[in-house]
């Protein structure tokens, strides 16, 4: 009887699956039928996330439905320079592009996105049974409007961490010598001045044996936005100083206007980051965030704060990486009161990045555009993106086994960004991101040259960035 | 009547071709000057505001900076491509071993795109990993990071600028020495008139309206310097090496103000021309003037 069960509930669940397979499989045939052969055309940064979407998803794309994708992976001020240029113009050139977490408050404000939630329920035809947004993590509400409608489907996500070569901090002989200098124990720094410490000692220890190490990376490009960003959403959060130092109500930067761009706390992040480079190798002026992932997988940094997107490859890609295997993964060190104001909700600890590709509205390929972004929004495709790029945006990602196998070579990452990832948060919801930006980072760079000292720097900055608001129309 | 409709019918490609790409887009240019435009403020609809943006920029201490560093990079510049590119134009005039190879090795930076010259000097002076700052260091324990270091950066910039332009000069007044009659130089080496006394009375009066043209076109070039050193140092460290076009680039793209971009932009070009203009009235019209007297 029991074997008689077992058959039924096998030839049941055959039927069942040889009648949905079918019906799944052929969805994408179905819905672009009509389509095929449309070419559609997107931009997005050269990261290893999107260099998987262009190089795996895209041609599995193109054989699920015959719509070709062209995929330019370019540099991240080009991106952003030809998809703005592109929906203001409305050339309709792109059919998809990559919207960064800070930039979609600016692009939402200009109407640039078509209403992805909307187009979906005009055309049922299109909507596909296996795109869930239930399924994303809540990262996915970056892309909402008030009403709860979609503006891009999130292809990447992570956290910025503090990464430190578990191998050193583990060597019997760098803990006793540690010891015997500071009469404490070498560990990752749960605040700055352990940072310091350690990368004082590292520094040292990197001259003393002869060898090419040093003992933090900086992110500290001083002519390029990247160093700005490490500042004032990796630097600033951890002494308490949140959305940039500029009141999200009045759009004041300065203290005199209601900000913190110029506050003590401020001054003190920003004189604590540039006393870094002391301790940085010299390539640490030039270094974007790849650099800042090159120079920890070429070995040359005992700790330093890394996009997360990189931690996958550092940790475990031999061929590109000298500390496979040697990756420790912890939180960002913080000053005393922080952690507890993440926790409550009022402020946070670090940079949650990521991004999600949408539809221009001057897009001439719309509906080819949708089914893209559905495909790429499928929780099957998910882990083995994860695995070549380290990001996660699904949450039943986590639990797939082969990212649980690369958690373990990664120390944990996944699992960090799982249970801390409340604690980090993306950009504030400016509209005048890169305005602002723009307005404070010359005086970010100066203090980086040391022609300005970081009070006078933040100082300038702040008056900067308040004339910039005013000269926006946003602070009256 | 009928010549001259052929004429204009003959031109007309020209003239539309530059009127289209030459003459209407400067004419935006110069309408947006007058208005305040930018995308991503609260309002992002153009707005008239008359001479505001120019009022401004007589007030911009970034704005300013750039226009110095871009004439003292234009001088550094200019100046060390001419001398050099005529002893290199000297050279060439005599025969050596490899005169042939050398000559073309030394024209080659002039085929590569500056954008691609931009990333080769990055690579080469990268702090940390190029080869010539690991050399400078280990050589001679000079620390080479022109990210970091205002000077090296500024003068990376000129130095990868001579490189880069110096032998289009050398061609120009290869081209000029060539052509120049011979007979001045007999009569004067009769007379026994020294090289230098050769060289200040009769090579350069005769080479001068070549050096002039090629001043002209590497003035008017290096002021509009953008992609090489946009590659190179992005403008930095600090604001370094940001040149009025970078600085413009940045108002007008990140920043997308486009008002007060295209304010920059005409403010620079009516700078250029009356630069090109007192250039020309110091060196041509001042012969002109004494001939007359």
């Amino acid at each position: 009887m029991y074997h008689f069960k077992g058959l039924i509930a096998s030839a049941f669940a055959t039927a069942l699956l040889s009648s949905t397979t079918p019906a799944l499989a052929d969805f994408w045939s179905d819905a672009a039928k009509g389509l095929e052969g449309t070419t559609i055309r997107g931009i997005s940064e050269s990261t290893p996330p999107s260099n998987y979407a262009k190089d795996v998803l895209g041609p599995a794309f193109t054989k699920a439905t015959g719509i070709k994708v062209e995929f330019e992976a370019t540099s991240w001020d080009q991106m952003y320079d030809k998809a703005i240029k592109d929906m203001e113009a409305n050339t309709g050139i792109y059919d998809f592009v990559y919207i960064e977490q800070d930039i979609i408050y600016s692009y939402l404000a200009r109407n640039f996105l078509v209403d992805i939630t909307a187009d979906l329920n005009e055309s049922p035809n299109l909507k596909s049974p296996t795109f869930d947004i239930s399924k994303f993590t809540s990262f996915v509400d970056n892309f909402k409007n008030d009403k709860g409608n979609l503006f891009g489907v999130p292809m990447e996500a992570f956290i910025k961490v503090y990464l430190y070569r578990k191998d050193l901090f583990n060597d019997p002989k760098v803990k006793e010598a540690y010891k015997a200098k500071y009469g404490a124990d070498l560990a990752p720094a749960k605040d700055h001045k352990e940072y310091r410490q350690i990368a004082e000692f590292f520094t040292e220890w990197g001259k003393s044996s002869g060898g090419e190490l040093w003992g933090t990376t900086v992110q500290a490009a001083s002519g390029h936005p990247a160093s700005v960003y490490e500042v004032v959403e990796s630097v600033f959060p951890t002494y308490g100083i949140y959305n940039w130092g500029i009141d999200a109500k009045t759009y004041g930067a300065s203290v005199a206007n209601g900000g913190r761009l110029n506050s003590p706390e401020a001054k003190a992040a920003l004189a604590w980051w540039i006393g870094n480079l002391a301790y940085a190798p010299p390539e640490s002026t030039s270094s974007t965030w790849d650099e800042i992932a090159a120079t920890f997988a070429a070995g040359r940094a005992a700790q330093g704060l890394v996009y997360g997107e990189n931690a996958a490859w550092i940790a475990t890609d031999d061929k590109k990486s000298t500390v496979v295997g040697k990756v420790g993964v912890a939180l960002p060190p913080v000053e005393p009161g922080v952690i507890e104001q993440a926790t409550s909700g009022q402020g946070y600890i670090g940079y949650y990045d990521g991004g999600a590709f949408g539809i221009p509205h001057s897009s001439k390929n719309k509906k080819a555009a949708l089914l893209w972004l559905q495909y790429i929004g499928q929780e099957s495709v998910q882990a083995d993106w994860a695995l070549a790029g380290s990001r996660i945006t699904h949450n039943a990602t986590y639990d797939d086994p082969k990212v649980k196998e690369q958690d373990k070579k990664v120390d944990g990452y996944y699992t960090l960004m799982r249970e801390k990832g409340p604690l980090f948060r993306g950009a504030p919801p400016f509209p005048f991101h890169n305005q602002v930006r723009e307005a404070i980072a010359p005086f970010i760079y100066q203090a980086i040259t040391g022609e300005l000292k970081p009070d006078e720097a933040l100082d300038k900055a702040a008056a900067a960035a308040d004339a910039e608001l005013k000269n926006l129309g946003y602070r009256k | 009547m009928r010549s001259s409709s052929v004429g204009w019918l003959f031109l007309a490609p020209t003239l539309l071709i530059l009127f289209v790409f030459g003459v209407l887009p400067f004419l935006y240019v110069l309408v947006i000057g007058f208005t305040q435009w930018n995308s991503f403020a609260a309002d992002p609809e153009m707005r008239f505001t008359g001479a505001d943006n120019f009022r401004r920029l007589v007030f911009d201490d970034q704005f300013l900076y750039s226009l110095w560093l871009t004439l003292k990079f234009a001088f550094f510049a200019v100046v060390s491509e001419i001398v050099l590119g005529y002893f290199l134009a000297q050279a060439f005039m005599r025969d050596f071993p490899g005169k042939g190879f050398f000559r073309t090795i030394h024209t080659l930076p002039l085929v590569i795109a500056p954008i691609a010259v931009g990333a080769t000097w990055r690579l080469l002076t990268v702090p940390g990993l190029g080869p010539l700052p690991y050399y400078l260091n280990r050589w001679f324990g000079y620390e080479f990071n022109i990210s970091r270091y205002i000077d090296q950066a500024f003068f990376t910039t000129v130095v990868m600028d001579v490189w880069h332009w110096t032998p289009l000069v050398t061609l120009t007044l290869l081209a000029a020495l060539s052509s120049l009659p011979k007979e001045p130089f007999e009569q004067a080496q009769i007379d026994g008139a020294n090289r230098f006394q050769i060289f200040w009375h009769i090579t350069l009066p005769l080479l001068k309206p070549a050096i002039l043209a090629t001043v002209f076109i590497r003035m008017m070039d290096a002021l509009r310097t953008v992609d090489e050193v946009w590659m190179l140092t992005g403008g930095g460290p600090g604001a370094a090496t940001r040149y009025i076009g970078l600085h413009i680039w940045r108002v007008v793209f990140p920043k997308t103000d486009y008002g007060y971009g295209s304010a920059m932009s005409l403010i620079t070009l009516y700078l250029t021309i009356v630069l090109c203009w007192m250039l020309y009235a110091g060196l041509v019209a001042r012969r002109d003037l004494k001939r007359a007297d």
